[in-house]
């Protein structure tokens, strides 16, 4: 009897040991599994393919789980099945989400790389063609913090943190936009009068057909030009005011004003302060009008008075615009053009006888 | 007698056979947890992310260890011991590493400080002896306002380290020192330019 239930118990863990050593351990799944999560989180797989390389992680801890879930029970009751299949899809989990964040961090450097040329095309469009304007300080501010911003783009780049570069990327591109979009309208609204300005400069050089001297003020390029037979005799560098855009209209508003003048008096050194000077005859006919329904409509101070006083002067060349709204031209151009023209001789003053798309180098703005 | 022996003996074999005969090293596995977690509130997984990946990995690997030994009929956690062992080794030496990082870098983010704002003075005082030259005023007034930028970062990242933003301060004050310096070589050249005419 006692034989009988020595073998019975005998023969029950043999058979017990038998079953357990023929069920399928986990270990090799779990451990690919941890090995295929450590390769995608190399290639930053949780940055990038953030969705897939979490259910990899949630699927390989749910796999631990359940392996420490099933040790709890009888041995013989063990099933690791699904801890198996949990493992395998880590697996598979892991290596579609390395596979897609290659992917997706190749592109993203691409588009950041892409996009710094973008930003750069537009900040040298602001260097070519708004940085001399006489902007608010709002927009000269945004211009300089995107550079700053595109600057720590390009670091995070270089240091592969490829979000961060494109966060920053981002920010830079909402600041020169903001500085672009303000300037461009800036200048666009400015060359409204482009056909006005055209026609001044036509009818300044056609009246120096008959041998007269005619002195063309050409402000956005900052030259003044002497006509003679229609054609140009001379150029000179020329310095405005800081408003220098904007046309005058009264006193102290630092503008140069556009239109038809003439020269009303010649100042001999010692009888200006700027080396020699040409008075035109601003405020003409035209600017009292407009400075008149200005007024009237409110758009000008009640106190305010119409200016005078602007001059074609020397004390040029110091390469900025800091007159009070006259012509500042280099002392020896200063004293060329004293010899070379008179009273009476016209002076057409326009915002620039180029059209826009000739001053915007066809930059698209 | 001698058959009521035998049988106590075959259940005392029975029940020893069903049982374990190893502990889990709860405590080790407790112990080691927590060193992993405080490499991480160190700020491992930031300034010594690879060192931090592979302590991960061999935590995890310890983990299956245990598994592996539980599963057995006569576990053994000799093998598991020895990885949390190495766990808690590896904790301390990568915490060590995190914290002597974070010091290097913010020795680095000061100095960067200091030197920005060195270079963002000695950009003032070239302004100030700057010639107008072609692009006069404007262009001077352009640089100036490009260094206010590079000087406001600089109390950006002196607010970051404050906040013990590290590499955050380290990215932004390498693009400020990037735009001091090259607004003092522009100056330079500018002055340069002016010295040779």
């Amino acid at each position: 009897m006692i034989i009988i239930l020595f073998s019975v118990v005998t023969i029950a863990i043999s058979i017990s040991v038998i079953i357990v050593s023929q069920k399928e351990l986990p270990t090799e799944d779990l451990k690919l599994a941890r090995e295929a999560l450590t390769i995608a989180k190399e290639a930053e797989a949780n940055i990038y393919s953030e969705k897939i390389y979490k259910e990899s992680v949630q699927m390989y801890d749910s796999a631990m789980v359940n392996w420490s879930r099933q040790n709890s029970r009888f041995i013989l009751f063990r099933n690791y099945d699904r801890i198996i299949n949990f493992a395998k899809s880590s697996k598979k989990k892991a290596e579609e989400a390395r596979e897609e964040s290659i992917k997706k961090s190749a592109n993203l450097s691409k588009d950041v790389q892409a996009a710094f040329v973008s930003l750069a095309k537009k900040i040298e469009l602001y260097n070519k063609l708004f940085k001399d304007l006489p902007l608010p300080k709002s927009v000269f501010d945004a211009h300089n913090k995107s550079k700053m911003f595109l600057s720590e783009s390009k670091i995070a780049h270089e240091s592969g943190k490829l979000k961060d570069a494109e966060v920053l990327f981002k920010k830079a591109e909402i600041y020169v936009n903001h500085a672009n979009v303000a300037a461009g309208k800036m200048l666009r609204d400015y060359f409204e009068d482009h056909s006005k300005w055209k026609n001044l400069a036509n009818d300044a050089i056609a009246a120096s057909r008959g041998g007269n001297k005619v002195i063309l003020v050409d402000k956005v390029a900052h030259l003044l030009y002497v006509y003679q037979s229609g054609k140009v005799i001379r150029t000179y560098d020329a310095e405005f005011g800081p408003n220098w855009m904007a046309h005058k209209e009264r006193t102290g508003d630092n503008a140069t004003p556009e239109g038809n003048y003439r020269i009303t008096k010649k100042k001999e050194r010692g009888n200006t302060i700027y080396h020699k000077a040409l008075l035109i005859d601003y405020p003409n006919a035209e600017d009292k009008v407009r400075f008149a329904e200005k007024k009237k409509k409110g758009l000008i101070s009640r106190s305010a008075g119409i200016g005078s006083l602007i001059e074609i002067h020397g004390h040029g060349g110091k390469g900025f615009n800091w007159t009070s709204g006259c012509v500042g031209l280099k002392n020896r151009d200063m004293d060329d053009l004293f010899r070379l023209v008179g009273n009476g001789t016209r002076v057409t003053i326009v915002g620039s006888i180029e059209p826009l798309s000739v001053i915007s180098e066809g930059l698209d703005f | 007698m001698k058959s009521k022996l035998i049988i106590a003996i075959a259940a005392m074999g029975v029940a020893v056979l069903f049982s374990s005969c190893a502990k889990v090293p709860q405590t080790e596995i407790d112990s080691a947890q927590a060193a992993v977690q405080e490499v991480k509130d160190s700020g491992a997984d930031l300034y010594v992310p690879e060192a931090y990946s592979a302590l991960v990995d061999s935590m995890k690997s310890a983990n299956e260890s245990v598994e592996v030994a539980k599963a057995k009929w006569f576990p053994n956690y000799s093998k598991a011991k020895e990885q949390l062992a190495v766990v808690s080794q590896m904790s301390t030496d990568i915490k060590a590493k995190a914290e002597t990082r974070k010091v290097e870098l913010k020795a680095e983010v000061e100095a960067m400080i200091v030197e920005v704002k060195a270079l963002v003075e000695e950009n003032k005082a070239l302004i100030a002896k700057a010639p107008r030259g072609k692009e006069g005023k404007a262009a001077l007034e352009a640089i100036s306002s490009d260094l206010a930028v590079a000087e406001t970062t600089v109390t950006e990242v002196e607010a970051l380290l404050a906040n013990g933003d590290l590499i955050g301060s380290n990215d932004k004050i390498k693009a400020a020192k990037e735009k001091a310096t090259s607004i003092k070589a522009e100056l330079e050249a500018a002055i340069a330019a002016k010295g040779g005419k």
